[in-house]
């Protein structure tokens, strides 16, 4: 396969097109047998051959425009009159002068490929890929060439220095142009994706007001696709395993003849949550993230109610129901048209309020989710009624956003809960969250 | 597929005016997967909304290559037996009635069980041979000696686990039969799939296939669909019934119009002698292309605008 069709589906994979082996070979052979002298013609066998849905159709045609591009080093001017290279001048001054387009942009793209131009990430990079695509071409014999000019001072040569003067410009100008297009084509994604796993790996709390906007769109793909992950039912049954203890069973009434065999089935239980967040200051540098991941699985997951807690506990999945995402979270964090008093933590208080109103919503099938750091101020932790929910629940998984080594230090009541709780994790970044609610919803 | 195709293969150019007298217009696109499946060995792959004329690409291969079309419409439920083979069950049943003597005369009423047994284990598996094998869409067309063109039509409907059976057949053209062995094409069947899009169709099953989107047609090609298919009808009036489907289908309605009830349309109103479009007329023939009633409603409020406009168009 040659280096020009290696390039373009790099370029495409990096783009997020999924191309196989065996689709690249396919690739390979149809431009053996179409060639590479007619664009049309080899844009649609590279389409058939390489892109399989609408949506990549889109992304392929678009890169192939992008890739195959050949507007650079435009004709000069008419007016500049063309001069004649004189002998032993570099073969870029001399094709600057003799208008050579095409040879120009055959050395910018051998300058480029030696240099590795299709490695570039970062925009940083640009100015120095500029630069040594520039000494390839022969930027030093230019120089040169435009030095000895101007020294042997007649008229002529003079006239023919400030002309190549100018044409550094312009060879500047456009390999800077065509390093730009290089960068948009083989980085974007590959820069989006290095961002992506720095925000996964960050801690919440650390992360800028800027990239707010981007982790919403992360959450709500993790939400997503954790959701597509568990929603699929497969088949249920397991083939052909005798469930004997059912089958003894159901045919008693046949006075214990194995009349009617029962097979074992694989039974998957839809995620039924009840979610309790802390939003008190402690916390509140990644109550946002909570809340934006608690509304993710407000509208993923039908059994869900969510419950905040400060000084004292509400209910607010009609919160999450009725607004679109960030007026929700605005309001919850606010306490807008709530019944909830932002001041100190208060685990007594809220864990009684829980007990009294709504622990009917905890049943043998319910997975209880906590979201918060124990830090109780002094208050009577209520562990009672923690152990009450833990022994009602199916699950009862506590996550606490400080790191382990806090945990019971201070006003910290985390060791005394501990005993309770099923699964307790530190949860600050992004592959935490999402690592539990993976549990969450397995079986 | 045989090299005596290749004539007919030779160019894109030619595919497409070769299809053209088969009353199929092609874009270019089209017609260069048609001539890189042909020439790669490789299955195409049809995706593109209802009624642009997937199934019709394939009838239209056929014709073209003068093969026969052996079609597998694709449902939920649909498994090996009915799309590869199945074994004649009656006619098994019926000859061991038949063959009841020769069997009595063939095992000794002094033999012993095992005896008999191992007599009858020296004639082979006679009753699952291929006199008992009913051949199904798949299995037919590897066996066709001249090749063939199959169509799997609407694979989309069909489960995961039939999708799965598929690829050993478009990879490598052959199937298992396990009373029988492996059996391999004679000729390399053509092959199409289409796919309306219901589900997403598996990374396996799409890397084994050439892929072609069919959108919509724009308005140049599907003036010349419509003046192939229905030749009678006038120049200013295919303009107009074009210009207005294209817009109808700019609106938001449930289902747009395609290019099969273009061509209903267009019957329609050469029967009904038209000459141009007016609201009128529009609004008595609009369930020929709008088969939902909010459609309907949603068209009907824009009808007038939209004449107008198609009418315009052809500068009438």
């Amino acid at each position: 396969m040659d280096r020009v069709l290696e390039d373009f589906i790099s370029t495409l994979r990096g783009s997020g097109v999924r191309i196989s082996l065996s689709e690249s070979l396919d690739a390979a052979h149809a431009v053996q047998l179409v060639g590479y002298d007619e664009r049309r013609l080899l844009k649609d066998s590279l389409a058939a051959a390489l892109a399989k849905s609408a949506p990549e159709k889109e992304i392929f045609s678009d890169c192939f425009d992008r890739f195959f591009s050949f507007d650079f080093f435009p004709e000069y001017p008419e007016d500049t009159p063309r001069r004649e290279a004189a002998e032993g001048m570099s073969s870029l001054s001399r094709m600057l002068l003799e208008g050579d387009q095409a040879g120009l942009i055959t050395t910018m793209r051998e300058a480029a490929r030696t240099e590795n131009l299709n490695a570039i990430q970062f925009y940083t990079q640009k100015s120095l890929y500029v630069m040594r695509i520039l000494d390839r071409m022969g930027l030093n014999g230019l120089d040169r060439d435009i030095r000895e000019l101007f020294l042997s001072g007649s008229p002529s040569s003079s006239a023919t220095a400030a002309r190549l003067e100018e044409a550094r410009d312009y060879v500047y100008d456009n390999v800077r142009a065509y390093v730009e297009d290089q960068y948009r084509l083989f980085s974007g994604s590959e820069a989006d994706k290095m961002l992506e796993t720095y925000l996964r790996n960050t801690k919440l709390s650390n992360l800028e007001q800027r990239y707010y906007q981007q982790m919403q769109h992360i959450i709500q793909r993790l939400v997503k696709k954790l959701n597509d992950l568990h929603s699929r039912r497969k088949k249920p049954s397991r083939r052909g395993q005798l469930d004997f203890k059912q089958t003894l069973r159901d045919n008693i009434a046949y006075q214990g003849f194995l009349f009617d065999p029962k097979w074992k089935k694989i039974k998957i239980e839809r995620p039924d949550v009840v979610a309790i967040c802390d939003i008190s200051r402690s916390v509140s540098r990644l109550v946002r993230f909570l809340l934006l991941f608690l509304y993710g699985l407000n509208k993923e997951i039908i059994h869900i109610r969510s419950f905040i807690f400060c000084s004292n506990l509400t209910e607010v999945t009609h919160v999450f129901d009725a607004y679109p995402v960030d007026e929700a979270v605005a309001r919850i964090q606010a306490g807008t048209d709530l019944p909830i008093l932002l001041a100190r933590t208060d685990y007594d208080r809220s864990f009684r309020d829980f007990k009294d109103q709504y622990m009917d919503a905890v049943t043998h099938k319910t997975t209880v989710l906590i979201l918060g750091d124990a830090r109780n101020n002094y208050n009577d932790p209520q562990t009672r009624i923690l152990k009450i929910i833990s022994e009602r629940c199916k699950k009862l998984i506590w996550l606490n956003p400080e790191t382990k080594p806090f945990w019971g230090t201070g006003d910290s009541e985390m060791k005394r809960y501990t005993p309770y709780c099923h699964v307790l994790k530190e949860c600050n970044t992004l592959n935490h969250l999402e690592r539990v609610v993976q549990s969450l919803l397995k079986k | 597929m045989s090299s005596k195709h290749d004539e007919k293969f030779a160019s894109i150019p030619a595919i497409q005016d070769g299809f053209r007298e088969a009353c199929y217009i092609t874009s270019r696109q089209t017609a260069t997967t048609v001539f890189l499946a042909y020439h790669l060995g490789k299955p195409i792959l049809v995706e593109g909304p209802a009624g642009v004329g997937k199934t019709e690409l394939a009838k239209t291969i056929a014709t073209y290559l003068d093969l026969p079309l052996i079609r597998l419409q694709c449902y939920e439920g649909l498994d090996e037996s009915k799309a590869l083979y199945e074994w004649k069950y009656g006619k098994q049943l019926l000859y061991t009635q038949l063959l009841r003597d020769k069997l009595d005369h063939l095992v000794n009423k002094e033999d012993s069980f095992s005896q008999s047994i191992d007599k009858l284990h020296q004639y082979d598996d006679i009753f699952f041979s291929w006199h008992f094998l009913e051949p199904r869409p798949l299995l037919k067309a590897l066996q066709q000696k001249d090749g063939t063109v199959l169509l799997i039509d609407e694979v989309d409907k069909s489960d995961d686990e039939f999708e799965a059976f598929l690829l050993e057949v478009l990879s490598d053209y052959q199937v298992s039969i396990p009373e029988i062995g492996t059996i391999h094409s004679v000729t390399k069947p053509f092959v199409v799939l289409t796919s309306n899009n219901t589900r997403e169709l598996s990374e396996a099953l799409k890397r084994r296939c050439l892929h072609l989107y069919i959108p919509f047609p724009d308005p140049a090609l599907e003036r010349d669909i419509i003046h192939i298919r229905v030749p009678d009808i006038s120049k200013s009036l295919t303009l107009q019934l074009v210009t207005f489907i294209q817009e109808v289908r700019k609106l938001d309605i449930k289902k747009v119009p395609s290019i099969s009830e273009t061509i209903d349309w267009a019957r329609v109103l050469l029967i009904l002698h038209a000459d141009n479009l007016h609201p009128d007329l529009v609004r008595e023939t609009l369930h020929i292309f709008i088969k939902f009633e909010e459609d309907i409603r949603i068209v009907e409020e824009q009808l007038h605008h939209l004449t107008t406009q198609a009418v315009r168009a052809s500068g009438g």
